[in-house]
């Protein structure tokens, strides 16, 4: 109520129905805030209750082969994550930070508004299409069933790059102008000043973005359901086979439970805790790194 | 350029090359798996198997438990193969399968005779095509109410309650069947598969078979979209949905109906209760379908079986594979893996995690006899 009672002195009392009416906006505000806040409360609070009965140590040294029931492991699928993943993160950083460079430093014109317009559309695709672009790419160059970890890095950026183009482009136009037009008083020519002066006054803020665009697909299902498939062992190799990730293995352990059903559900809940404290890893290293380097 | 990107991703790369580091670290490799791919040590330490490879399948989901059990009996005797299964359905395992994306194929619905004689990818020239019944599932008639956990129905009854006939379970119809039984006055609520289900198909084959007056509609994969009721979908659903509701009754897989109530049918003019064994029989029981390839062991279910020792509401779902393959590695793999599933072990497996019905020594062998042959 700090708002209400920090007036100053010399001012008139504030009328009666005004501080009511302030009280109730007050009390209103804050019953809605706990209500947006309730779902993420529980789900917290039911991912963890039931995860934890499988955060073990065999969850995250065994993977599901030669698995029957209960036990078994989930570091095929963590790997399979992580692999994908960075495959995605080195396909859309390059590109998404080039897009956001050419928009802020040189686009002007139509070409300029027909990037910006595209990557608006592609922060729309469901990704459910982004997994069949990939698909149908996979089965036109490899033929029918096939299926590979790299085709799912190649699906997830075209989920990730418009993210990583919106994010940098907002970075790179925090950078002063003063900064670019000492650069190139100096004589630096403009590619040198983007080098050398916009992108490292830049770097903080386009590393927290590429990592905000890491956790925007890594609890993506849909199209590594599609094109990365599933399957129950290792597999360290991007361009070859089946690889397991672990929204999918959440997904295949719930849907294609066998009779012990509890088991197969207990192991879905331990993947979705983890992944869950994955994506909130990378979101609190985006913000400790955004921070720290602040200038 | 070369420079902004290594400058701008060296972070990124780090923290996540750590990460990996971190994993492999602790694990270097699954614990369970054999410590890198070294065929000779392999092979020597578990009998000599000299098979190697990948062996991609997929298809029918209803075998997926089954599937489970049998990869992983296979891969933990061939410690050089993995074998995949993708539970797409039936139809995308047929279609991949014709297209040469998997090697052998789950589906509960055959190909057509006609089908069966077509050009499939992986299979060399003059195979003739292989399906073998390697899965027998009885399907259970679940209901939810309290206190009541068995009840006789017979498919004209079934179908009457799916179609909406009956509304409440005091119906004088439910309680004819049922005498000595206190039946709430509960609303009927059906509960149906929303996707598309080899179990719907078998569930009403059955209905259409046995009760053509109640049931007007053809056996096939949907529920019929003018009934009314709750859509489940998938397996998993159905048995979430019944559990949840009471006075809802659905189908589904039996392995999954043991916590529910369950319906006896009737075979002949006795009432009988699902069972490994009656569905095996049942299967037994029916006869081969005509006019196919001495390779393609599809069955034509008899659903209106009088022996009372047979539940005909069962599904049969088969693996689908070349005679001859290609490529003859592919062809050792296929082998190899058909015949160990159609094996008692692994079929006693499968019953274990899936709760099927094992095949009975005659199919068994009959089985064997085919996919033993494929090269």
């Amino acid at each position: 109520m700090s708002h209400i009672s920090a007036r100053p002195a010399s001012l008139p009392p504030i009328s009666l129905p005004r501080r009511v009416t302030a009280h109730v906006a007050h009390l209103l505000i804050l019953g809605l805030f706990l209500i947006a806040l309730a779902p993420l409360a529980s789900l917290v609070v039911t991912v963890v209750s039931r995860g934890w009965s499988r955060l073990d140590p065999t969850f995250f040294t065994s993977s599901m082969r030669g698995v029957v029931g209960a036990g078994g492991g989930a570091l095929h699928a963590i790997v399979g994550t992580l692999l994908i993943t960075l495959a995605a993160v080195v396909i859309s950083a390059p590109i998404g930070i080039a897009a956001a460079v050419y928009l802020v430093e040189y686009g002007r014109g139509a070409l300029a508004r027909a990037l910006t317009f595209l990557v608006d559309v592609m922060t729309g695709i469901p990704s459910i299409v982004a997994g069949l672009f990939a698909y149908a790419v996979l089965s036109a160059l490899l033929g029918p069933g096939a299926r590979s970890g790299l085709a799912g890095a190649l699906a997830l950026s075209v989920l990730m790059v418009p993210v990583v183009v919106r994010s940098s482009e907002e970075m790179l136009r925090l950078v002063p102008s003063d900064l670019r037009e000492a650069a190139l008083a100096l004589g630096s020519p403009v590619y040198r000043t983007i080098l050398r002066v916009v992108l490292p006054t830049a770097a903080p803020g386009l590393v927290s973005g590429v990592m905000l665009g890491m956790c925007r697909i890594v609890g993506e299902t849909a199209p590594l359901l599609l094109v990365a498939g599933f399957t129950d062992s290792m597999n360290y190799d991007l361009a070859d086979g089946r690889m397991a990730t672990l929204p999918v293995f959440i997904y295949s352990q719930w849907q294609n439970a066998g009779r012990d059903h509890v088991a197969y559900e207990n192991r879905a809940w331990t993947a979705a805790l983890v992944l869950i404290a994955m994506v909130f890893a990378m979101n609190l290293a985006a913000r400790l790194w955004s921070s720290r380097k602040v200038r | 350029m070369k420079t902004i990107h290594l400058n701008k991703k060296v972070p990124v790369a780090l923290i996540m090359t750590a990460a990996i580091a971190a994993t492999l670290g602790l694990g270097g490799c699954a614990a369970n798996e054999a410590a890198g791919n070294s065929p000779t040590t392999d092979a020597a330490t578990t009998g000599g198997t000299s098979l190697s490879g990948t062996l991609n399948a997929g298809g029918a989901t209803s075998q997926t438990a089954a599937q489970e059990a049998w990869r992983a009996g296979f891969q933990n005797a061939n410690p050089n193969v993995t074998v995949n299964y993708d539970a797409t359905g039936s139809g995308t395992g047929k279609q991949n399968f014709s297209q040469g994306g998997y090697l052998v194929a789950g589906t509960d619905v055959p190909y057509t005779a006609a089908e069966a004689s077509g050009a499939f990818a992986s299979c060399a020239t003059g195979s003739t095509l292989v399906e073998v019944p390697v899965y027998i599932s009885p399907i259970a008639v679940a209901f939810h109410l309290t206190g009541i956990d068995a009840l006789n129905l017979d498919s004209s009854t079934i179908a009457d309650i799916f179609t909406g006939q009956i509304q409440t379970w005091d119906d004088p119809a439910i309680a004819a069947l049922n005498p000595g039984v206190t039946l709430p006055s509960t609303t009927i609520t059906p509960v149906h598969r929303s996707d598309s289900s080899g179990t719907t198909e078998n569930f009403t084959d059955y209905l259409a078979q046995t009760a053509p007056s109640a049931w007007p509609y053809p056996a096939a994969q949907s529920w019929p979209s003018d009934l009314a009721g709750e859509a489940a979908q998938g397996t998993q659903g159905v048995r979430e949905t019944l559990s949840a509701t009471t006075g809802a009754i659905g189908y589904l897989d039996a392995s999954q109906a043991s916590d529910l109530g369950q319906a006896s049918i009737k075979v002949g003019s006795s009432w009988v209760a699902y069972s490994a064994q009656a569905a095996a029989a049942a299967v037994e029981a029916s006869s081969m379908d005509a006019g196919r390839a001495s390779t393609d062991l599809v069955i034509d279910l008899d659903r209106t079986l009088t022996d009372p020792t047979t539940y005909p509401l069962v599904l049969v779902s088969y693996m689908v594979a070349c005679s001859q393959y290609a490529d003859p590695n592919d062809g050792a793999l296929a082998n190899a893996y058909l015949s160990h599933i159609v094996s008692s072990s692994a079929q006693q497996a499968a019953a274990q995690n899936a709760g099927s019905a094992p095949l009975s020594q005659t199919l068994a062998a009959r089985d064997a006899s085919v996919v033993g042959a494929i090269k």
